[in-house]
C-alpha cells in the first residue's frame, strides 16, 4: 500500500490564470439577480478553479432549471411580487450548486497561496445585467 | 555528526524563539568548513524560510546536498522550496526520494500530504497524514497538516476539534493557537477566534501573519459588526435560508405587508453586510498602526 502512497503523482499545474471569486460570495448577485446571474458567475469562477467540462456544465444546467422554473412561475403566477420572489429563491438554489461545487476547489486554491478576487464589481454587474435579462425575456414570452 | 558547536546551539535557540535573522547572523560566524554542514544547513533553511526567503531556501539545500549527498533531511527542505516556487514535479521527487530514504520521517510524510492537498489530492494527502500520525500521533506538524487537510475538505467542524486537541496537548504552541482562531473563525466562532490570534501574536510578536489575523479579528468584534454575527455563527448558508425562508412563509400565510418588510429590512441588511465591513476595517487599522 506505500509503494502505491510514495509513486509520483503530482504533474506541474498551468500557473494560475484569474483569481478566483469566494463561493460563498456569489450569494449576493444570486440573490439579488436571479438564476442567470448565479450560473454565470458560477462557471465564469469555476473555469478560475479548473472545473472539469460535466462539472460546468451542471452549474450552467442549473441556471437554465432555474430560469425553467422562473418561465412556469411567471406564466402562472399573478403578482409581480411573486415572480421577483421566484428569481431570488432559483438564483439561491443555483448558488448552493455552485457552492456545492466550488467549495472544495476553492479551499485547495488558498491552500497553493492563491489570493480570492473581489467580486464587488462583476457581481453587481452581473446581478444588474442578468436581473434585466431575465425580466425581459419573462415579459416577452409568458406576460 | 560530532555534537553540534555552540553557535549551532545558539542559532537553534535564536530560530525556536522565531529571531531568524540573528540566527542567520549567528550562523554567518561559522568557519568556512562548518558552513556546509548538514545541520548548519538545515538551521540556515529554517530561518530563511521563516523570513520567507524561498528561492534562498532552496539554493541553500541544494548546496548542502551537494556537500553531503542525499539526505532526508535536505531533502526535505528542497522540496518544500520546490512546492513555493510552484514548481511541485520537482517537490514530489524531492520529497520521494526523501522518504525512499526514511519512509518514516514524520516531516517528509506531511510535507508530501501537503502537496498532494494543494494538488486538490485529498485522500492521498489523508493516508499520508494518518502514517505519520501513527508514527507521532502528538507532532505539532502532524495535527497542523491534519487541520489543514480537513479544511481542505470543507470539514470545518473537524478542523476545529483537531485544533483544539493541539492547543491541549500544546498549550505553548503559537501554531496552535493560531490555528484554532483560524478554524474557530470558519465556523463564525468569533470570540474563539480573536483569543487564539492574540495568544499567538503575544507568543510570536514577530510573526506579522499572526498580528494580521487578530487585528482582523478585532474588526469581527467591532460593535458595528454585531449585526453580522449571525451570519458569521451560522454561515451565510443558514442565515440565507432562514431569511428566504421566512419569507416565504409569511407571504404563504396571507400575509404580503409582513413579508414585503421583511423582505426589505433583509435587503438593508444585505447591503450593510457589503458596505459596513470595509469602513469598520479602514477605521480599526487606523487605530492600530
Amino acid at each position: 500500500m506505500n509503494d502505491e502512497l510514495f509513486s509520483p503523482t503530482i504533474r506541474d499545474q498551468a500557473p494560475p490564470g484569474k483569481r478566483p471569486w469566494r463561493p460563498e460570495s456569489i450569494v449576493y448577485p444570486a440573490f439579488f439577480g436571479g438564476p442567470f446571474a448565479a450560473a454565470t458567475l458560477g462557471v465564469l469562477n469555476g473555469r478560475r478553479l479548473a472545473l472539469p467540462t460535466p462539472q460546468l456544465l451542471a452549474i450552467a444546467g442549473a441556471g437554465v432549471a432555474g430560469f425553467g422554473a422562473r418561465l412556469v412561475a411567471g406564466a402562472f403566477v399573478e403578482s409581480d411580487s411573486g415572480v421577483r420572489l421566484s428569481g431570488t429563491v432559483s438564483g439561491i438554489l443555483v448558488w448552493l450548486v455552485v457552492l456545492l461545487l466550488q467549495r472544495r476547489a476553492f479551499r485547495v486554491a488558498m491552500l497553493r497561496g492563491v489570493e480570492p478576487a473581489s467580486l464587488i464589481r462583476p457581481g453587481l454587474f452581473a446581478a444588474i445585467g442578468c436581473g434585466l435579462l431575465e425580466g425581459a425575456l419573462i415579459l416577452g414570452l409568458v406576460r | 555528526m560530532t555534537s553540534p558547536s555552540p553557535v549551532l546551539h545558539r542559532a537553534q535557540a535564536l530560530l525556536a524563539t522565531g529571531r531568524a535573522e540573528q540566527a542567520l547572523t549567528e550562523l554567518s560566524t561559522l568557519p568556512a568548513n562548518e558552513v556546509t554542514g548538514s545541520y548548519a544547513i538545515q538551521l540556515r533553511c529554517a530561518a530563511l524560510s521563516q523570513l520567507d526567503r524561498w528561492a534562498d531556501v532552496g539554493e541553500a539545500a541544494r548546496a548542502g546536498l551537494a556537500a553531503n549527498g542525499p539526505e532526508p533531511d535536505l531533502l526535505l527542505w528542497l522540496g518544500r522550496s520546490e512546492h513555493e516556487a510552484g514548481r511541485d514535479e520537482n517537490a514530489e521527487r524531492a520529497l520521494l526520494d526523501g522518504l525512499a530514504l526514511a519512509p518514516n520521517d514524520v516531516d517528509l510524510l506531511c510535507a508530501y500530504a501537503d502537496l498532494c492537498a494543494a494538488n486538490g489530492q485529498l485522500d492521498k494527502a489523508g493516508k499520508l497524514v494518518d502514517l505519520a500520525a501513527a508514527r507521532a500521533p502528538h507532532a505539532p506538524v502532524v495535527y497542523a497538516t491534519r487541520i489543514q487537510i480537513a479544511h481542505a475538505r470543507g470539514d470545518d467542524r473537524e478542523a476545529q476539534r483537531i485544533s483544539r486537541e493541539f492547543v491541549g496537548v500544546h498549550p505553548e504552541n503559537p501554531v496552535a493557537h493560531a490555528l484554532l482562531g483560524g478554524t474557530s473563525a470558519a465556523r463564525g466562532h468569533i470570540d474563539t477566534a480573536y483569543e487564539g490570534f492574540r495568544q499567538a501574536a503575544a507568543a510570536r510578536p514577530t510573526e506579522q501573519v499572526f498580528a494580521e489575523s487578530a487585528l482582523e479579528l478585532r474588526v469581527a468584534r467591532h460593535p458595528l459588526m454585531l449585526p453580522l454575527r449571525p451570519v458569521l455563527r451560522f454561515g451565510a448558508l443558514k442565515t440565507w435560508l432562514v431569511a428566504v425562508g421566512c419569507i416565504l412563509l409569511l407571504r404563504a400565510v396571507g400575509l404580503p405587508v409582513l413579508a414585503g418588510l421583511l423582505g426589505f429590512a433583509w435587503l438593508a441588511f444585505c447591503i450593510y453586510s457589503w458596505v459596513v465591513p470595509p469602513l469598520v476595517r479602514r477605521w480599526v487599522r487606523r487605530g492600530w498602526s
